[in-house]
């Protein structure tokens, strides 16, 4: 334990590093930061290194811009309506609230137009300024976890897309739909742009599009939106060239936005569906993950129509049936005599929407393997957690109809209520009524339990993971909350302790298992948050945490609703396990798993990085008795628009 | 080799059927430097730094901490022919990894491990936790 550290909260009141610092104090902040140059080492002076790159070095006047020692070039022409107006035009038109970006000259023009287009400029989308690229595109991930819609991320040329490309590959897995606005700028340093430049990210994106002129380039952005948004969601590219940012669009009009069109089951289906769960005495509906909050709602609805009882992937994941809805639970009942599968299986019938991954093999034009080189895998869907019939029932899998199950619904619901009579109507209401009571007596059951479980070295140091997970549940609980970090490495005691009513009550894993994605989906999850009233819970493991500290400061640049609670168990634990099982395996002890896989000597003050980003912060906790005041502190500060991490010294899991 | 490890397998079935109904067995090592060695050895990184994690090791009944033998049989049992007991992925301990004398003492802290679970009652967030569970109503 590093007990040199501070162990007090620093004053929340204090004012944070704001974003909007007068002329004085940005001078002073630089004269701070020119005496700290003029005491450092002085570097030698780096020898021009031999060159054999197969490409055009970079030239003098092309180095001398990037790295900001000219100005950028004039164009030579008075440009008025620049065609990176009408760019932005498209994408408030398409109800795109945020773009996040690292900085980059190749879309300088359309940045230029989000800050100065429009009015109010600025708004509609907002530019979100993030620190990487992977952090931008993790934000898009979590912001569109948590809405059901996308958000826009831009990435400069080649570098961006290589910089983001773990987080668009994580964004692929999961099927979460989003817009990548790549610049291009082939008059500038070579090296950052490319002839086909989606080609390095083909494979695991959905779509994309390179378009040649000014009207192409709006309807590839209405048509990358349609394509995000239709299954198989996933996200899409377009790379969209300097010069049609800087062009003059002259009378060229925006065409209006014509929203996707998202096929369900025919008529027919519907209508055999409708009857199905009408003559059953004791239908079943098991939902997987929706694609909106209308989706959930229509889920919800379908099922008080009809008095079925549901199953939820709400615990794992994003856009599950609320968990404690009356009919959410095993029921009263569970011999089901019709099972209906809403993106998941069933042992009757199923509707699933294709996944983006299926499309991986025609993506795939590089042959690098992705998804293809196990066949048999198939991605579980996220929490789905059948009960043990439904366990059972799933060796017989039923049939599966590849179509959007929420398109679905409502062609169901209208067949379903046709069908509906008096005696019917009475039926169904004996039947939700029992279910209610079971479902209650299942889920208070299942409490008493996890809480008995959870108690197991409660009063422990370093903290146990469930003591946070249960100290912060009562302190928000009566909060619109979404906890949208990952929650397997923290030992996911919220299943069991929290309950998961909303869309994004919980926005599941990483997608690919890939670390750094944490910290920056919490934050796009914290852009949604904001201005909904909504609040956000990162339980943020150290590990994931060091790919990508940067997006502290964005959350404080933007004064989003974050409380990051640090699972500081000071290694990549799994990664130690490993080690340790494989040295045991042959032999050799495990006495030096250590190498390699923790993070100590020296230990990492997450506080003290937090408050270098600008967050107030405290800790390390490793007193358990401190650590609900701390929480408490947390939420205050949050509620208060101050985001806020807290460093807790946990067991390892 | 193939009659060594069906050999150990029926040792080790043995050993947990005579365990099961057995009662604990005496402590011989130091627990204080079990403690040291539970930590060097990186046991707590599944057992967490006190018994209690993905596995726990508290009063849990365990047949494999009946007495020191058999815990020591378990640590040695799977040295070099893993995973024979698919069932786990326990480390194996060859006594080239871990001595007897250092097992002894790494069972002494084990067998010290206190199952210290609170009374709900004393706990006021689990308190709130279950009341609120009984009060809440859903709400859309």
């Amino acid at each position: 334990m590093s007990n040199d550290q501070p162990d007090h909260p620093i004053d929340i009141s204090a004012p944070k590093i704001a974003p909007k610092v007068d002329r004085r104090s940005f001078l002073k902040g630089a004269a701070t930061g020119a005496a700290a140059l003029a005491v450092s080492p002085v570097t030698q002076a780096q020898e021009p290194s031999a060159y054999h790159a197969s490409f055009t070095a970079p030239s003098y006047q092309q180095l001398q811009r990037d790295t900001g020692m000219v100005a950028p070039p004039t164009s030579g022409r008075a440009v008025v309506r620049p065609g990176s107006d009408l760019m932005v035009q498209a994408l408030k038109d398409m109800g795109i609230e945020f773009v996040a970006s690292n900085n980059g000259s190749s879309f300088e023009g359309i940045q230029e137009s989000i800050a100065n287009y429009g009015s109010p400029p600025n708004h509609m989308p907002e530019y979100i300024t993030a620190l990487h690229e992977e952090s931008s595109v993790d934000m898009a991930n979590g912001y569109a976890k948590a809405e059901g819609r996308p958000m826009a991320a831009m990435l400069h040329g080649t570098l961006g897309i290589q910089h983001a490309s773990m987080a668009i590959f994580q964004a692929y897995n999961t099927g979460t739909p989003m817009m990548l606005i790549v610049g291009r700028d082939e008059s500038f340093i070579q090296a950052h742009t490319a002839d086909d430049m989606a080609a390095m990210c083909r494979s695991f994106t959905k779509w994309d599009a390179q378009p040649k002129t000014l009207p192409e380039c709006i309807d590839a952005l209405h048509e990358a939106y349609r394509q995000a948004v239709t299954p198989p969601t996933g996200p899409t590219v377009i790379v969209i060239d300097m010069e049609l940012q800087k062009e003059e669009a002259r009378d060229f009009v925006v065409p209006p936005f014509r929203p996707a069109e998202i096929g369900g089951v025919d008529n027919a289906t519907a209508q055999d569906i409708a009857k199905a769960l009408f003559n059953a005495k004791n239908p079943r509906l098991r939902t997987g993950m929706l694609r909106t909050p209308e989706g959930v709602q229509a889920a919800v609805q379908l099922a008080e129509l009809i008095g079925a009882s549901a199953s939820t992937t709400a615990t794992g994941g994003p856009m599950g049936f609320p968990q404690r809805h009356p009919l959410c639970g095993p029921g009263a009942d569970t011999n089901y005599d019709y099972v209906l599968g809403l993106e998941t299986d069933s042992p009757d019938i199923s509707l699933q929407r294709p996944a983006v991954t299926s499309l991986t093999a025609q993506r795939d034009v590089m042959g690098i393997g992705f998804g293809s080189l196990r066949e048999d895998y198939v991605p579980a869907p996220p929490g789905s957690e059948p009960t043990p019939q439904e366990q059972n029932q799933g060796q017989n899998q039923g049939t599966v109809l590849t179509v959007d199950a929420e398109a679905s619904i409502p062609l169901i619901i209208a067949e379903l209520s046709k069908l509906m009579t008096p005696a019917g109507l009475r039926e169904i209401e004996q039947r939700k009524a029992n279910h209610a009571s079971a479902n209650r007596r299942a889920f208070l059951t299942d409490l008493w339990a996890a809480v008995e479980e959870k108690k197991k070295g409660w009063d422990l140091s370093p903290v146990s993971t469930a003591r946070i997970y249960a100290e912060l549940w009562p302190l928000i609980m009566n909060e619109d909350w979404c906890l949208a970090s990952p929650s397997n490495f923290s030992g996911a005691h919220h299943r069991e302790l929290w309950e998961h009513n909303k869309p994004y009550s919980f926005l599941g894993s990483q997608g690919a298992g890939g670390m750094g994605y944490g910290l920056g989906a919490s934050t796009g999850a914290a852009l949604a948050a904001r201005g909904r009233g909504r609040f956000v819970v990162n339980i943020q493991c150290d590990g994931d945490f060091n790919y990508g500290p940067g997006a502290l400061w964005t959350a404080c640049h933007h004064d989003l609703p974050m409380l990051s609670v640090m699972h500081n168990n000071r290694a990549w634990h799994q990664e130690f396990m490993f080690i340790q099982y494989l040295a045991g395996v042959r032999g050799r002890g495990t006495d030096r798993g250590h190498i390699g896989t923790v993070l100590r000597d020296p230990f990492i003050d997450y506080s003290k990085i937090a408050q270098g980003y600008g967050m107030a912060s405290e800790g390390p906790i490793d007193d358990p008795t401190l650590l609900a005041a701390a929480l408490k502190r947390g939420v205050e500060s949050v509620k208060n628009g101050n985001p806020y991490l807290i460093d807790v010294l946990t067991q390892p899991r | 080799m193939r009659k060594h490890v069906l050999g150990t397998i029926v040792l080790l079935m043995c050993f947990y059927a005579t365990a099961a109904a057995a009662q604990l067995g005496p402590v011989n090592g130091d627990a204080e430097a079990g403690a040291q060695l539970y930590y060097d050895h990186g046991c707590y990184a599944c057992h967490g730094f006190s018994g209690y994690g993905r596995k726990d090791l508290n009063n849990t009944g365990s047949p494999w901490l009946t007495n020191e033998e058999i815990f020591r049989a378990f640590l040695r049992a799977r040295f070099d022919v893993a995973p024979l007991l698919p069932s786990t992925d326990m480390p194996n301990y060859p006594v080239n990894a871990l001595s007897d004398a250092m097992v002894s003492d790494i069972y002494a802290y084990v067998r010290s491990m206190p199952d210290n679970r609170p009374e709900t009652a004393d706990v006021p967030a689990l308190r709130i936790i279950l009341e609120a569970a009984e009060r809440r109503q859903y709400k859309p």
